[in-house]
């Protein structure tokens, strides 16, 4: 459905996105992992037309997206990572001043405007001015104006920056059923928990090249460590862990020490025995899954919060 | 079009909400209107203020006595001839001391001291003495120039007297005597006038006469009375209610238009950085579609703008806007094109909102001074006159004038229009240029 083919773009000497291409099919949940300043919005803004890339071509069901092609833009619903309202407006001023510019009028703009006021659960607080509003709420009117127009793909670029624990829920809510009401969504973020909990699929960018890219499985498979050993930082354990220095690497972290076993200790029963010869009990240690933070570790020798 | 029209719509929403940008477009330009209108006069506003001036009379002269008299009726002068010593309870006359003592202290601006020898017998001038402070030298001049005319009124009165004393100084009482004869002769002989009041008539010498009103009736004493005649005739503005408010509330009106339309033309950096100028653009909405409308909507608040400033300074302070409201509202369009191709300019090369206001202000502010909306540019030296007709606020200005002072029709007005334009058609070429490789977008 959505076709991103050796986009490059560069702002002076400076490539921000370099030869990228992803395929992203209709009714798929896409998600676009990397730090920031990795070139995701310059990506997102390329696709939604608003800047021209030196080379490749984005197209939508096989047709090229440019700044001159306004009509096709219909297709797409933007959620900018910018609170992109008319704060001094009600979040009803703003529905209807982008919903017209949707082509909506009359009474399918009032209904629609309701609609999606329901969705973004705002209802009562329609007539109230956006800048009124938390930062939590005015996320869900940025997401509720790209959706008036009932656009086949949504591109989400942060939509959860700032926003507390509670609104993020809801907006993951509220993205989750529009996928599986068949809405192609393209979502970017920093966080991998919420590309791990949202995405069927992933591709990983840093400094504007696409390292990675499949499903979650797909890229904890290319690890070679699948699982980690952290062992609780206290007083006690800090005395024993010199002692098994010779079980794999270990790294100190603020309230953990993570143990990445040789191939000696592989199996957790042989790693759990030796850990408790020396004293450190089960209770100090956990196993843990490797996740995307791993996977980008792993590719760029970088945290993704570096 | 369909786009331009929503933009339009929701610019006119945002402003309507925007409550400071709708005090600064109407409210602020209204009381700058009212300060002005009570200044320069004007339905409702009270009597004039007038300066004060202190005025020493030392001399025994009825001519003084006349002048004091004259100056005392001043619209414009409030003559104050006592003070309050600082340890007295009684308020003393001024003598000339005390009077430069005041105007030294900055007390008062000016004072007018007839002395003793101001007007004497044998005296063939009037000997004024005049001391004053030039802080504010167009005060000054003001002061002096209603003093100089209360003064000269009286002077034709006075003339024939100076005038037959002058002619015993230079040719002698004998000869003067000798010349009074033959004269009496010549036009008894010739006009049949009485020989004996005639001849009283000119050889009188005293100025005690002045203040006999039945000498100033006949036709001899007229004679030498009428010596200097003014004829004034007002040509234009005659009927002009509040000629002052009308003389500058273009002008004013002009500065505040370029005020606000620039506001309205940079928000567009506002709405980049808000990002509702991409959320815009990622719709199906196109760039030019963000120019015209801007464009649309700033000529449309302009006009409006100058419009409510006419009709309030019209309700108000007698503004007459009807008698040549056609021509006023093709000069009033096409003042709002040529400020917003202004603001266009400045949205187009600049880089930031916070670029853009400082430069529009800069250039606003010189465009005004230079373009006689805060004075006439008469004021300036020739230079500057010349260098104010590279102002749009110069050709706004001079076309305000001449629809609202003279009623001038369209072709009085067409080479101000036709300048505008051009200023318009340039610079909206050069911000369209711009745009293409500027920041906003």
């Amino acid at each position: 459905m959505l076709k991103i083919k050796n986009i490059t773009k560069s702002f002076g000497s400076l490539t921000a996105l370099d030869n990228i291409s992803l395929d992203i099919e209709k009714g798929e949940f896409f998600g676009l992992l990397g730090p920031n300043g990795a070139g995701k919005t310059t990506l997102i803004n390329t696709i939604i037309g608003y800047l021209e890339p030196e080379l490749g071509n984005v197209s939508i069901d096989g047709e090229d997206i440019t700044i001159e092609n306004t009509q096709l833009r219909k297709k797409i619903g933007y959620v900018p990572q910018e609170i992109a309202l008319y704060l001094e407006l009600t979040a009803y001023q703003n529905l209807k001043i982008f919903g017209s510019i949707f082509d909506l009028k009359g009474n399918e703009l009032e209904k629609k405007i309701n609609e999606v006021m329901e969705l973004v659960q705002l209802t009562d607080r329609k007539k109230d001015k956006v800048k009124d509003f938390s930062g939590g709420m005015k996320r869900r009117i940025n997401l509720a104006v790209s959706l008036l127009h009932n656009p086949d793909i949504i591109l989400c670029d942060e939509p959860t920056v700032g926003v507390d624990p509670q609104s993020r829920n809801a907006i993951f809510e509220m993205l989750h059923d529009l996928n599986k009401e068949g809405k192609t969504i393209l979502y970017t973020t920093h966080y991998m928990e919420e590309a791990e909990r949202l995405c069927s699929r992933l591709a990983i960018i840093d400094n504007g090249k696409i390292i990675a890219q499949g499903t979650l499985v797909d890229l904890i498979n290319m690890l070679e460590q699948k699982e980690t050993i952290k062992i609780q930082k206290t007083a006690f354990t800090q005395d024993k862990i010199s002692a098994i220095s010779d079980m794999g690497i270990i790294s100190e972290h603020d309230f953990y020490y993570e143990l990445i076993v040789n191939d000696k200790y592989k199996q957790h029963s042989k790693t759990f025995i030796r850990l408790e010869e020396e004293g450190i009990h089960n209770e100090f240690v956990q196993v843990s899954r490797a996740t995307l933070e791993d996977v980008f570790l792993n590719l760029t020798g970088r945290s993704l919060r570096d | 079009m369909k786009n331009i029209y929503h933009l339009v719509i929701k610019d006119i929403i945002r402003f309507l909400n925007d409550k400071p940008a709708v005090i600064l477009t109407f409210v602020v330009p209204m009381l700058l209107i009212i300060i002005f209108g009570n200044v320069f006069g004007g339905k409702g506003s009270g009597p004039r203020g007038k300066t004060n001036i202190i005025l020493v009379n030392n001399s025994n002269s009825v001519v003084a006595d006349l002048i004091e008299s004259k100056l005392d009726t001043s619209k414009s002068l409030r003559m104050i001839k006592k003070y309050l010593p600082a340890d007295s309870k009684d308020s003393v006359l001024f003598d000339e001391e005390s009077a430069k003592e005041f105007v030294r202290g900055g007390k008062i601006m000016a004072a007018i001291v007839m002395p003793k020898d101001f007007f004497l017998d044998t005296s063939s001038a009037l000997k004024f003495k005049f001391y004053y402070d030039p802080k504010n030298e167009i005060e000054s001049a003001i002061v002096q120039g209603a003093m100089q005319q209360t003064i000269m009124t009286q002077i034709p009165k006075v003339m024939p007297i100076i005038l037959k004393r002058k002619a015993i100084n230079y040719i002698g009482s004998d000869s003067t005597a000798r010349f009074y004869r033959d004269m009496t002769k010549t036009v008894t002989k010739y006009f049949g006038v009485d020989s004996d009041s005639f001849m009283s008539e000119l050889t009188k010498v005293d100025s005690s006469s002045l203040f006999n009103s039945s000498a100033d009736t006949s036709a001899e004493a007229n004679f030498m009375g009428n010596i200097i005649q003014f004829d004034n005739e007002q040509l234009v503005g005659k009927e002009i209610s509040n000629p002052g408010l009308t003389r500058s509330v273009g002008g004013w009106a002009m500065m505040f238009l370029l005020f606000s339309i620039t506001g309205a033309a940079t928000s567009l950096f506002e709405e980049k950085q808000e990002g509702t100028l991409k959320r815009l653009l990622c719709m199906s909405v196109s760039r030019a579609d963000i120019l015209w409308s801007k464009y649309i909507y700033s000529t449309m608040l302009g006009v409006f703008q100058l419009l409510v400033l006419f009709v309030f300074s019209w309700a108000f302070f007698d503004i007459d806007i009807f008698s040549n409201f056609f021509n006023l509202m093709i000069v009033i369009i096409v003042s709002a094109m040529a400020a917003v191709s202004f603001a266009m300019i400045i949205t187009a090369t600049t880089k930031t909102a916070s670029q853009a206001n400082g430069v529009s202000m800069l250039l606003i502010l010189v465009m005004s001074a230079l373009g006689g909306s805060w004075f006439p540019i008469q004021f300036m030296p020739e230079w500057m006159q010349t260098g104010s007709k590279a102002t749009m606020t110069y050709w706004s200005v001079e076309a305000f004038l001449s629809v609202l002072w003279r009623n001038a029709p369209l072709s009085s007005v067409y080479t101000n229009i036709v300048v505008l334009l051009v200023f318009t058609l340039l610079l909206n070429a050069y911000s369209l240029v711009r745009f293409r490789n500027g920041r906003v977008f």
